[in-house]
């Protein structure tokens, strides 16, 4: 088999070859990255944790299985089907957030015009290039994602026999729903591309945030549908009418022979959709073999502004008026950061939103309590952890000898410009989307205390956000794989469910007492002068940095210092 | 007075400057030349705190530069020598946010900024994006971060680099109106004929060490040479430039 792919590969022509290597390394932006970075290794990394996720689903479906084993042929369906919802959801998801990722890397952009135009290779070598490498990335992904589960769950559910049609439908249907994805998206790129390139620029930027925003919320608010009849209530009708989801679970069904008449038509769908994100995905490379790529170099990326918005920030110490805006901007501005804020602020969107479809649809009288707490602890935590993962993203790094030239303040002042910054833009607009979500909850007042509360633990969590973090947000050189993502990921998963259940039911208990109340508003707020206290003291002894580097190899044990102390 | 004292700098035990002295004076413009690799622009780095020197001392006013950086960093203006700028801010934002970072009065720091963008010709474009600026109008937006806060050390690495003409008679007018008014200004630059203009006086480094240091004047009386570059090619060049450009020409018809 590898010998075979090897042979493959050198009947490729080499600047095909060469240029698949290079935009394969480039699905992230190398230029963010640390001296010491390793992009292959990042690559495994994400690999990783596609293939520990597959992993854990499949080792907690196994003792499902084996504690509460589906007795009828309805609870084998309804297992079933579930499993099938959740890996196509999943994988779309997966499939979607790497297509917004790579978004300008689909097409040629303006380097790749300038640099490659001149050398004798063929626009259509470039073009096969990229796509071969985004479609290696995303293979990768599904492969990762669904190789432990896509073997042993066919098995376990329909056994050897029916696992020799459950796993081919199986496969072709994820890469049938991977495609379907990908096309639209090189279809819809392609489309806006016809437009003039600087007002495509703008739409592209605008689309690629709709799309990511689009993916997430149809992952956390599609349910699961797992018996034939409620597919077919009509306050679904139009839900699996519109949500590709569930045609191509329809599509799965079809080709493993478990499709009940009355959803074929949604089998249909699936494969007309596949049909037009091709066609429409093959017309997208077309035009821009034709038209764009010469475009790319003709047309300027920008007009020159008339105006510009020169705001400021009243009463804010001047560091801070530097440090914001410039941290706004790089959000807004910067296509890489605005994707990975989105990625989280898309999750945050995503829990309120669903906060929401229970409010709408709960009939319950609309008092606070854990089912609601839980959620804007969520959000507030994934708001500010996201953020801060996204400030260690750099913008330029080649631009940042401004900062050292500029570094007239002392650290702890830069680690409080960065503090406010996390307070505004992550701290409070949850405050806000709580506030308005907290709106028909009576009394009142306790959705008032519970923002009160929500604040503080959202300066408990900026301080502990801001431990070690000493540099000015957006200008250190980004290092991955230094921090075990698996062991961040998961380990904070389970602590934080454990704290916030504790913390929720605590919460509810104390908001009708005002004196416990204000005793756990002053413990809290103690908690938060603690950590900014030490977060202070720590800052003022450090150095900002502005490079990232991995942890020595050797450890020193400080034995010379003992002795130099005597 | 700027000063440098036995100055060296190796890089993983490679020297890329190695004990290099020279005053440059209030009132003076002194030039610092070299060859490509030579280590101008890792000296001038050194003097600006980008980086460390491995031996050695950089004084300011007589007093090491290492012992109060964040002063000394007050008094200084530096124009890099590769217009690297943060392409998702415009023009007016970047001199904004650098003039915050000086800790300068709003009002004040504005005037200065709209001023000078009028001055050298980039005020119409202040609100466009730095990433669709020429190389010239980023070498302007440089040069006005550099002096915005009235530095009385100015150090231009390459300054005249993407200037159009007109921009570029006005900086080196600029030049020798900063000296005249009692500014240390140290800059290096591969244009001969401009610095052997401006400069009251020359520093030349070859290899990492130093090699000349005197007026142009003497320079030429010394070495009984016509100009700036006769006295450059005999210090700092090699190899015959002809023939050199002989072999290329060979190399590719080969």
């Amino acid at each position: 088999m590898r010998e075979a792919i090897e042979k493959l590969v050198r009947r490729m022509p080499l600047s095909f070859r060469v240029l698949y290597r290079q935009f394969l390394l480039r699905v992230i932006d190398l230029e963010a990255l640390s001296i010491e970075a390793d992009v292959p290794r990042f690559l495994g990394q994400f690999a990783g944790i596609l293939l520990m996720y597959s992993l854990i689903r499949t080792v907690g479906g196994f003792f499902l299985f084996q504690i509460h084993p589906p007795t009828t042929p309805a609870d084998l369906q309804m297992l079933s089907w579930t499993f099938d919802q959740q890996f196509i959801w999943t994988t779309m998801l997966v499939v979607g957030l790497i297509a917004v990722v790579s978004w300008d890397n689909v097409f040629p952009d303006r380097r790749d015009a300038m640099v490659l135009s001149p050398l004798p290779v063929r626009p259509v070598t470039i073009l096969s290039a990229k796509v071969a490498a985004s479609c290696a990335v995303i293979g990768i992904a599904i492969v990762s994602l669904n190789i432990a589960a896509g073997i042993s769950w066919p098995l376990m559910l329909s056994g050897f026999a029916g696992a020799i049609r459950f796993i081919p439908a199986y496969w072709f249907t994820l890469v049938a729903a991977s495609a379907f994805l990908y096309g639209s998206i090189l279809t819809i790129q392609g489309f806006a591309a016809l437009l003039p390139r600087r007002y495509f620029l703008r739409l592209s930027a605008t689309l690629q945030l709709c799309a990511f925003g689009g993916f997430l919320a149809a992952f956390f608010l599609l349910p699961y549908l797992t018996t034939t009849d409620s597919f077919l209530l009509a306050a679904n009708r139009s839900m699996i009418t519109w949500a590709p989801p569930y045609w191509f679970f329809a599509l799965f069904n079809q080709l493993n022979g478990s499709l009940p008449r009355e959803l074929e038509w949604m089998a249909w769908r699936g494969w007309a959709a596949l049909g037009f994100a091709m066609a429409g995905a093959g017309a997208a490379l077309f035009s821009c073999y034709t038209r764009t790529m010469r475009r790319t170099i003709e047309e300027p990326d920008l007009l020159p502004a008339r105006r510009g918005a020169g705001w400021s920030l009243p009463f804010a110490p001047a560091l801070q008026k530097a440090i914001l805006p410039f941290s706004l901007r790089s959000i807004v501005r910067s296509r890489h950061h605005r994707v990975a804020c989105a990625f989280y602020l898309a999750i945050v969107f995503s829990i309120a939103l669903s906060m929401l479809h229970a409010e709408w649809t709960s009939a319950a009288a609309r008092t606070l309590s854990p089912d609601f707490l839980i959620p804007t602890y969520m959000m507030v935590v994934f708001s500010i952890f996201g953020l801060r993962a996204v400030f260690a993203l750099p913008v330029s790094l080649t631009a940042n000898w401004v900062w050292r030239i500029t570094q007239l303040n002392p650290s702890p002042k830069y680690a409080g410009a960065t503090r406010a910054t996390l307070f505004a833009f992550a701290v409070v607009p949850v405050l806000v989307i709580v506030g308005a979500l907290s709106y028909p909850i009576t009394p009142a007042y306790q959705a008032g205390e519970h923002l009160l509360v929500l604040a503080i633990l959202g300066l408990i969590g900026i301080e502990v956000a801001l431990f070690g973090f000493y540099k000015v947000p957006f200008t250190c050189s980004y290092l991955p794989g230094k921090v075990n993502i698996q062991f961040i990921f998961w380990g904070g998963l389970v602590v934080f469910t454990a704290i916030a259940i504790t913390a929720a039911q605590f919460e509810v208990g104390v908001l009708g007492h005002p004196w416990q109340f204000a005793v756990t508003v002053v413990g809290l707020g103690a908690v938060a002068a603690a950590l900014w206290g030490y977060n202070f003291y720590r800052a003022r002894s450090a150095v900002l940095y502005f490079e990232e580097l991995p942890e020595d190899v050797i450890i020193t044990l400080k034995i010379g210092s003992i002795y130099n102390a005597e | 007075m700027l000063e440098l004292q036995n100055v060296s700098k190796l890089f993983a035990g490679i020297p890329a400057v190695e004990n290099v002295s020279f005053t440059a004076r209030a009132g003076e413009v002194t030039g610092y030349l070299g060859p490509n690799g030579s280590g101008k622009s890792t000296t001038i780095k050194m003097i600006t705190g980008l980086i460390d020197m491995t031996l050695g001392h950089i004084l300011f006013d007589g007093r090491p530069i290492h012992d109060d950086l964040i002063s000394y960093k007050r008094r200084m203006g530096y124009v890099p020598e590769e217009p690297y700028l943060y392409n998702h801010l415009s023009g007016a934002e970047y001199l904004t946010m650098v003039a915050q970072l000086r800790d300068l009065p709003e009002r004040e720091s504005a005037e200065r900024i709209n001023g000078m963008l009028r001055l050298l010709g980039l005020y119409d474009d202040r609100h466009a994006s730095i990433s669709g600026y020429s190389k010239g109008m980023r070498q302007k937006v440089l040069i006005i971060a550099a002096l915005i806060h009235n530095p009385e050390l100015i150090l231009l690495d390459e300054p005249f680099s993407g200037l159009d003409v007109s921009s570029a008679l006005v900086l080196r007018s600029l030049i020798k109106e900063l000296a005249a008014r009692g500014k240390v200004v140290l800059f290096s630059s591969h244009e001969l004929d401009t610095v052997e203009r401006i400069s009251d006086r020359v520093v030349i480094i070859h290899r990492a060490k130093l090699v000349a240091d005197d007026s142009i004047e003497h320079l030429r009386t010394l070495m009984a040479l016509p100009n700036l570059e006769a006295i450059f090619s005999q210090l700092a060049v090699d190899r015959d430039t002809e023939s050199a450009a002989g072999q290329i020409a060979d190399l590719i018809n080969a």
